[in-house]
């Protein structure tokens, strides 16, 4: 039965907005006018496109941060069970060791990727000349 | 509750829908989105059979699945990427040096 | 032993009897290490000796297991590990025999093909995992356990095809590898979730005991297998899933082909054998006749396979295509232990075990012979063979044995692997799997013997002065691996003696 309010009350929640717009859309004098569809930017004339190519090196950025997702993912459901396995008598080795294992194998590839570079921000000769142009205006 | 057929369908729709996707679109990336709706598909299944047997293997197969599918998409970024330096374009179909 | 006396469930127990996968983990890390120590000193040399090393101390640990007795019937059965998600037996033992040997040779072959590479640690530690993911494949005895070493050995095989990342060819191909590959993932994912769905469980006892029960869902776990089987068709280069095979092959590293078109291939069948014989056996009479399903499929692998082979141009493409239709007669050991005829199946699926480990070695061979030709820059069509064998004998011996041993010519190793594998399917009944086996290696014979042709009988065509300089780990990988093909034929007796043990304790 609490379904039936539930459903009732969506309901109203989609018709006022609608309804709100209808009626504007009905009273509104129509006056077209440029300024109208352009970007809003705080008041300031935009300028330029909107598609804008990224530096490809914040796709590196978005692969650490995968990474570190992910083993949050694995160690989540290991943080929540592990006190009551401690407290249930499981020894360390069995509840702490396979933890630390799994997270010593991560920081050897990470300190791999570190120490070739990878995490590193290259600034190319192109990025270089584009900071002093602008410095240089 | 909600019977646990219609876990199946919600997920079998998941599912064709990533099928369309990969089938349809030549972007490599919306290509890496469908493949994500297909896994996504398996995991509603897995919790959702999880409850239904009443025991927890499901429910931590999904979240290695969730894992394995993130290292998956890493690693096809790279790949991608490398496609987009040689190639010039991310359009799966342009890399055909050689014949299928 | 003193291995069986340390208590059933420590982790000491867990990790020695896992040793292989676990030296070859930790070899990995090794090599990431040494590499993290002195990246500016890179010493390819010191890099490929540590990842040769594990391999090869993974080799010895795993042939000392085999013989000792190590989760045998000899010695107690097989050893259940982690709430029986993983169990070490004389199978697992096997496949990760062929896993460890394939990538030893590899490996010492990489060492002259990444003289020039800015960064070999990367190719060696994403061989070393590869390798690792596989040997864990051959021992998981959960779905859970096999989706996952299946996608880790796939990931770093996907990075290894693209290695190159200038060269167009090797992006392509490790594109298509991907994509197919993230497919075939995703579709054996949800293939996974059906059959969950339906049993309740995913460790493969449980599955073969639930099926039994399955009633209204026994559809969903119809169709759950055969995704499931889907998944393996990919990994192991069957048609329908086997079009991505011979662009990967054709475009990757010559090593990392040798090393997909055998231990990855190999790999694929350990996990199918395991799933199939173990969990699924009891759905042929309730969900789907999965046994006429891989019958079909094996045909049709081998007739394609050898025919699209015959009209190559390109060796390495020939190779590939080679490579599918030996798929084809590794997927009659699947077929046929549906026969459920006892005794039987353990022959037939041992007869494949042993071919697949032949095949190990004559294949990878014959890759890392065009790897060395791929080196010289000589060319990669027939004709650009011709002559070869007068300024580079001792190699083109070794090709020419690799050829006539995958041809199944009974002078080598590769005769008596095909020839109990077809025995094994007559017996269980399936002799039209034998007859057509028999037909396409008749075929095969003629497009490998046009390479032997090209490399002794033809005149050189073009400038071959590149062949002076002799590249010295290729050229030891490949004649290790073209002296154990010619060992294999007089020392065929215990290899498949191992192997149907193996197979029969499966059954047991």
């Amino acid at each position: 039965m609490s379904w039936i309010a539930i459903g009732a009350l969506a309901l109203v929640g989609i018709a006022i907005p609608l309804a709100m717009m209808a009626v504007s859309a009905l009273l509104r004098p129509a006056v077209p006018e440029q300024s109208k569809s352009t970007t809003y930017e705080s008041g300031e004339i935009p300028t330029g496109s909107g598609h804008v190519q990224l530096n490809i090196q914040y796709y590196m950025v978005a692969l650490l941060f995968v990474v570190f997702d992910i083993e949050t993912v694995m160690i989540f459901p290991w943080a929540v069970m592990y006190r009551s396995a401690l407290e249930a008598g499981t020894p360390l080795s069995q509840a702490l060791l396979p933890m630390l294992i799994f997270v010593g194998i991560l920081v050897v590839g990470l300190v791999w990727a570190w120490r070739i570079g990878a995490v590193e921000w290259t600034t190319s000769l192109r990025a270089a000349t584009q900071k002093t142009e602008r410095q240089n205006t | 509750m909600v019977p646990v057929e219609y876990y199946l369908l919600l997920s079998s729709g998941l599912f064709c829908i990533g099928l369309f996707g990969i089938l349809t679109r030549r972007n490599a990336l919306y290509f890496l989105m469908s493949v994500e709706l297909m896994l996504n598909a398996a995991n509603i299944n897995l919790v959702a059979f999880s409850f239904y047997w009443g025991n927890l293997t499901g429910q931590t197969f999904a979240l290695f699945a969730i894992a394995l599918a993130a290292a998956e998409v890493a690693v096809g970024i790279g790949i991608i990427l490398a496609l987009y330096r040689n190639f010039g374009d991310v359009d799966v179909m342009q890399a055909a040096t050689m014949r299928w | 032993m003193s291995l069986l006396q340390i208590e059933p469930t420590s982790w000491l127990f867990a990790l020695s009897s896992l040793g292989p996968t676990v030296v070859l983990v930790l070899s990995a890390l090794a090599v990431l290490a040494i590499d993290s120590l002195s990246p500016d000193a890179r010493s390819n040399t010191r890099l490929a000796a540590t990842a040769a090393a594990g391999t090869l101390i993974a080799l010895g640990i795993t042939v000392w297991y085999l013989l000792a007795g190590t989760g045998q019937p000899a010695t107690g059965g097989a050893i259940s590990l982690f709430s029986g998600a993983i169990v070490v037996d004389g199978m697992g033992l096997f496949f990760t025999a062929i896993f460890t040997s394939v990538a030893a040779l590899v490996v010492v072959a990489s060492y002259d093909y990444l003289e020039d590479d800015a960064n070999p640690a990367a190719f060696y530690s994403l061989l070393l995992f590869a390798t690792t993911a596989m040997s864990l494949m051959a021992v998981a005895n959960s779905l859970a356990t096999v989706f996952i070493s299946l996608e880790m050995a796939s990931l770093p095989s996907y990075a290894l095809v693209a290695y190159l990342k200038t060269n167009r060819g090797s992006v392509e191909a490790g594109l298509k590898y991907f994509l197919i590959g993230a497919v075939s993932a995703a579709v054996f994912a949800f293939g996974i979730s059906l059959v969950y769905a339906a049993t309740g469980s995913l460790l493969l006892p449980d599955i073969a005991t639930a099926i039994g029960d399955v009633t209204d869902l026994a559809g969903i776990l119809g169709v759950g297998i055969l995704m499931v089987a889907g998944g393996f068709l990919f990994k192991t280069a069957s048609v329908p899933f086997h079009f991505w095979a011979p662009e990967a092959y054709e475009g990757a590293p010559a090593p990392v082909s040798a090393f997909l078109s055998s231990a990855s291939k190999a790999a694929g069948f350990a996990v199918a054998f395991r799933v199939f014989a173990e969990a699924f056996m009891p759905a042929l009479d309730v969900a789907v006749d999965w046994g006429l399903l891989f019958g079909i499929l094996a045909v049709v692998t081998m007739v394609l396979g050898n025919f699209a082979a015959a009209t190559q141009t390109n060796v390495k493409r020939m190779l590939a295509y080679s490579s599918i239709g030996h798929a084809g007669y590794a997927l009659i050991g699947l077929a046929a232990v549906t026969a459920g005829a006892g005794a039987n199946n353990a022959t037939v699926m041992g007869a494949a075990m042993a071919h697949l480990l032949v095949y190990g070695f004559m294949n990878t061979g014959a890759f890392l012979f065009i790897a060395m030709i791929e080196r010289w820059g000589v060319g990669r069509t027939f004709e650009d063979y011709a002559g070869i064998g007068r300024k580079a004998p001792m190699a083109s011996m070794a090709m020419a044995v690799f050829m006539f041993s995958l041809a199944g010519l009974p002078l080598f190793g590769g005769f008596f692997s095909k020839y109990f594998l077809f025995l094994g399917a007559i017996n269980a009944g399936f002799w039209w799997l034998a007859a057509v086996g028999a037909v396409t290696s008749a075929l095969s014979l003629y497009y490998y013997s046009r390479v032997v042709k090209a490399l002794w009988l033809e005149e050189p065509t073009g400038n071959l002065d590149a062949l002076d300089s002799k590249p010295t780990g290729l050229y030891a990988a490949v004649i290790v691996a073209g002296v154990i093909t010619v060992l294999l034929l007089p020392g065929f007796g215990p290899v498949i003696e191992t192997a149907e043990a193996a197979a029969a304790a499966v059954f047991a």
